[in-house]
């Protein structure tokens, strides 16, 4: 009855917010989990649950999965907005379930923050996981990712459901060993694309075997410390793999599993790797492959993951980047198209960001191509510019200029393409401030 | 190019959690600027063994745990090598894990204890609750010889290091050697140990040029100087920060 009352509380407020036009976001979850602290019991499922988590790429892909399932005619519940801690998935499940807890739908999608896999899942069922990558983030809010990995390993110890895994991420796919009596984990891989190195040209974690704390020996490395991987000693890496990509053409933006061709939304070998993950889940539960390929190359956001859009007769690329290696993946997009470019950097230091900025110096901002100015911009955009400056980069061709309008006016005096990277709380209001321009 | 330092930077592929290796590049830009060679000579586990009195100048910085241990019991055979390189007026920068290595030991929240150098005689304790850090931004005064100036950066540290006979600076805001301390790091002659990421060298020209100044001058064995460059991102970063922490 307790659990009733919540719940209905929490509908009504809901209501409430949305007569005032306010998005409920963590609140509703925030309120009940203070009722009680084990209301994620209650619910009710009968469908399949899945979780996508990651340090990057988490919202795109769960957001692309909710879309494919929607398209295949399935109804699907998810945290779409990104609230991805244990209050934003209990607000999801509150705004979607009966007063008894009852959720009612074919599939239940989340993205769930690294560090909640182990606390939501305790309670609540789940079918599926899916793990994309482990990159250094936000080091003063979240420790070393090391301390995370082993949290996630500790919860998989018992857990026997289909756990769906990056083989080219040493970090990622040692966890389908914590649990050697699953025989569900399928793993995904990536074949060489064109800009592959031998050498890890940005910062990268997982340099040893966490088996036998060998060094582990690449063939390749695709971005960071993403590439195909194996432990000279121990044999760690040599897994069966599931869906295996291979002729990635990013000039096409296409590549292909099995045989078939899966066009794309936008050309980065990361988008190779998120959509890798996708076409498994989406095997996994039978989906038809036409309907995967229309949504890989047709689905997106729209909300600063590798957003295009034209401001002021310039095509803008606007991505968020909230650590070393989302921002490597950006340059490299920006690298690897040929057309004179002006960059816009928005730093911010704010709570959510993390104090720290130290991680932009592991930044690659070597050899830029055909970048002709830089703006920097945001709370922190003098350290961002002495970053760019140690780099290399002409320092009087650098525009450090912290106030967000004058940043994005100063960007468009030329008609350059332009590439815009925000960290987190930057992203949101520096589209603001772009789209003022449009 | 004639005139220059060569530098060591020791494990450069497990002490580099926090950007720590922008302080290699800060040191190269501002040689490079004034027509300075910068040579970068790595050693990690596994490579020939340095020696370390042939460098102008030797760079270590912070990493994780796991890999703090593994490297500790390799850095301990150059124990003598490098006493010997400090005698002799090497300058060794050491951030954060390498600061504690220097001491005489570590002990980590499960109370392992990582065997230290012990070339300086402070030691270092991990706080057993694992989440209580010292972690933030941190201002401090330090003397460079005749010259006082902020230096800037930020702190992420589990380890309380205690008995430091020389630190490094006062500190104006911010946490120190141990929680809510008044100083900061370790500053003896020609070694400089601090916690200070940021990295350290990146917003502080001044504490930048004075260790490349002691490195040409002694290498040289005359008063060097350096032309000035242009630092207006610098200043204006350091003017903003110092004016948010309520310094000045």
């Amino acid at each position: 009855m307790y659990n009733f009352l919540i719940i209905l509380f929490t509908k009504i407020l809901n209501r409430l917010l949305k007569l005032f036009h306010k998005n409920g976001g963590n609140i509703l979850g925030k309120i009940a989990l203070k009722l009680n602290s084990n209301i994620l019991k209650y619910f009710k499922v009968n469908c399949p649950v899945i979780a996508v988590t990651a340090t990057n790429g988490k919202t795109s892909t769960n957001n692309c999965i909710r879309y494919t399932l929607s398209q295949a005619g399935y109804k699907v519940i998810s945290n779409s907005e990104g609230n991805n801690m244990k209050t934003g998935i209990l607000s999801t499940l509150l705004k979607n379930s009966s007063l008894t807890g009852k959720i009612k739908a074919d599939f239940l999608c989340f993205e769930v923050d690294e560090s909640y896999v182990p606390i939501i899942f305790k309670d609540f069922r789940l079918d599926t996981l899916i793990i994309l990558n482990f990159f250094r983030d936000q080091l003063d809010r979240n420790g070393e990712v090391e301390s995370l990995i082993l949290k996630i390993n500790e919860f998989l110890k018992t857990y026997n459901n289909n756990l769906i895994l990056n083989n080219d991420d040493p970090n990622v796919a040692r966890l389908g060993l914590a649990n050697p009596n699953n025989s569900n984990v399928y793993y995904y891989h990536a074949d060489a694309y064109s800009n592959a190195t031998k050498d890890m040209l940005d910062a990268g974690e997982g340099k040893f075997c966490p088996f036998c704390k060998t060094r582990l020996k690449y063939e390749y490395y695709q971005y960071s410390h993403i590439g195909k991987f194996i432990c000279p000693n121990c044999n760690f890496g040599d897994n069966k793999i599931y869906k295996t990509a291979t002729e990635i053409d990013l000039d096409k933006k296409v590549f292909y599993v099995e045989g078939i061709p899966y066009y794309m939304h936008n050309n980065s070998i990361y988008t190779v790797y998120n959509n890798l993950a996708i076409i498994s889940v989406c095997s996994l539960y039978e989906i038809d492959v036409e309907i995967i390929q229309d949504s890989l190359k047709n689905f997106s956001l729209n909300n600063g993951r590798l957003e295009e859009v034209i401001i002021k007769d310039s095509p803008t690329i606007i991505n968020l980047a909230k650590n070393p290696t989302g921002a490597n993946v950006s340059l490299r997009l920006l690298n690897e198209d040929s057309l004179s470019k002006d960059l816009l950097f928005v730093l911010n230091d704010n709570v959510a960001d993390g104090f720290d900025v130290s991680w932009i110096w592991d930044i690659n901002f070597d050899k830029l191509k055909n970048v002709d100015r830089i703006v920097t911009s945001g709370t922190r955009a003098y350290d961002i510019a002495i970053r760019i400056k140690t780099s290399g980069f002409n320092e009087n061709k650098i525009f450090a200029i912290p106030n967000l309008d004058d940043a994005t006016k100063k960007l468009y005096e030329t008609n350059n393409k332009k590439y815009v990277i925000a960290n987190y709380t930057a992203l949101q209001p520096t589209r603001t401030a772009l789209f003022k321009l449009k | 190019m004639e005139k220059g330092i060569k530098i060591l930077y020791l494990y450069p592929d497990m002490l580099e959690l926090y950007g720590d290796y922008g302080n290699i590049q800060v040191l190269k830009y501002r040689l490079e600027k004034r027509n300075f060679y910068c040579i970068i000579d790595r050693y990690s586990i596994g490579d020939n063994p340095p020696d370390f009195s042939s460098y102008d100048l030797v760079f270590a910085g912070g990493g994780a745990d796991q890999e703090q241990s593994i490297l500790a019991d390799d850095l301990i055979k150059y124990k003598e090598n490098i006493k010997e390189a400090i005698q002799n007026g090497t300058f060794f920068l050491l951030i954060c894990g390498a600061y504690q290595l220097f001491g005489k030991y570590y002990k980590g929240v499960d109370g392992n204890v990582i065997s230290g150098l012990d070339i300086f005689p402070y030691y270092t304790e991990a706080i057993e609750d694992r989440k209580k850090r010292c972690i933030g931004n941190i201002v401090l005064n330090v003397k460079l010889g005749d010259i006082s100036t902020e230096v800037i950066g930020f702190e992420n540290h589990g380890g309380q290091t205690f008995d430091v006979f020389s630190p490094f600076g006062n500190v104006l805001f911010g946490n120190g050697n141990k929680f809510g301390d008044s100083k900061e790091g370790f500053f003896l002659d020609n070694v400089i140990a601090t916690y200070l990421h940021g990295p350290l060298l990146s917003k502080n020209p001044v504490l930048t040029d004075f260790i490349l100044k002691y490195c040409l001058d002694r290498k040289y064995n005359k008063d060097i100087k350096l032309e000035p460059l242009n630092d207006s991102f610098e200043e204006l970063c350091r003017k903003q920060l110092l004016e948010r922490f309520n310094i000045k």
